[in-house]
């Protein structure tokens, strides 16, 4: 009969079962979970056949198990790009961008007010380098409104290369390229056929 | 420790294999890579199994269904869909197909090469 194993043993399968997880993020999260409780429940049945450090020993690298796992789930396409990490990528690259140019606004018009509080006129404001273009602000009574501003095309470059980065986006198109070769392949498979 | 079989000629035929021995028994995965090392296959890894059986469940020729268990989570036991049983019959008949072939030619004594002649070589003028 199985031995229920020790604490010991048990932290010993969830740190193996909980690192595989962490190398599996590129599959869905349903799948991944699904391969996370069978993992678990495989390490445990070897765990109880010839115990937990064997058990451990025996599944290998990590690396190559993981690697075997997304190539089973997405097959030739095997690596893809994250969509989820390119569009939160893009999110923070906007949200960063909209507090630093609250942060300088809200810093030119305090420095204003305080040596105004009742100014009216216009004043210029220069912007923050290389990230927004300049603003004019219009003041009547120590309350404003401002025309300009707009971020420049460097921040545009940074989000997309951000998502492009984060999102491993050149994954598209080496899977893109395996799929091109493979209709090529099937294509000729076909000619081949048709003549015999 | 040197492998007792070529890793490369074991992946070719793991799906077949696989796909056999869970129809005649369905297995989840541990208990598998037990069987495929009773069978002889000692130096066969969780690691080149595990993700075999995932992918025949992927491509629709192994079905899955959870077990519940008192000792621990649910376990997935792993058998051989319609498209599975029809995949191992062909594999089945294309893999004796060609031992059929290879199998004789390797078992072929070889020459002597002590009474073996060589063609003799002509000076080419």
């Amino acid at each position: 009969m199985a031995t229920s194993p020790s604490t010991f043993d048990r932290l010993r399968i969830e740190r193996v079962v909980w690192t595989m997880n962490t190398r599996l993020q590129d599959l869905p999260r349903r799948s991944r979970t699904a391969r996370r409780r069978e993992l678990r429940d495989n390490l445990h049945a070897a765990a109880a056949d010839v115990g937990a450090r064997q058990a451990v020993r025996q599944l290998g690298d990590l690396r190559i198990l993981a690697a075997g796992y997304v190539s089973a789930e997405y097959g030739e396409l095997s690596r893809r790009p994250s969509w989820t990490a390119a569009a939160l990528t893009l999110i923070a690259v906007e949200v960063v961008m909209m507090l630093v140019d609250h942060a300088g606004r809200s810093a030119f018009d305090a420095g204003i007010t305080t040596a105004a509080p009742d100014a009216t006129g216009t004043f210029h404001w220069a912007g923050i380098a290389y990230l927004t273009s300049d603003a004019t602000f219009t003041y009547r009574d120590g309350t404003h409104t401002s025309v300009g501003g707009a971020w420049t095309p460097l921040v545009y470059v940074l989000m997309f290369a951000g998502a492009f980065v984060a999102g491993r986006m050149w994954r598209l198109l080496a899977a893109w390229q395996r799929q091109r070769h493979l209709t090529a392949l099937a294509a000729d498979g076909q000619r081949y056929g048709d003549q015999g | 420790m040197v492998p007792t079989h070529d890793p490369q000629l074991l992946k070719g035929v793991l799906s077949l294999l696989l796909l056999r021995l869970l129809a005649e028994r369905e297995s989840y995965g541990y208990e598998v890579v037990q069987r495929l090392r009773e069978l002889g296959l000692s130096d066969i890894g969780e690691g080149s199994v595990y993700p075999a059986l995932a992918r025949l469940e992927r491509e629709g020729r192994l079905q899955g269904r959870l077990v519940a268990s008192r000792s621990g989570p649910a376990r997935k036991y792993y058998r051989p869909t319609p498209a599975g049983s029809q995949a191992l019959s062909e594999g089945t008949e294309s893999w004796l197909s060609l031992a059929a072939v290879v199998h004789p030619v390797l078992v072929r004594r070889l020459p002597d090469p002590s009474t073996t002649t060589l063609p003799t070589a002509t000076e080419d003028t």
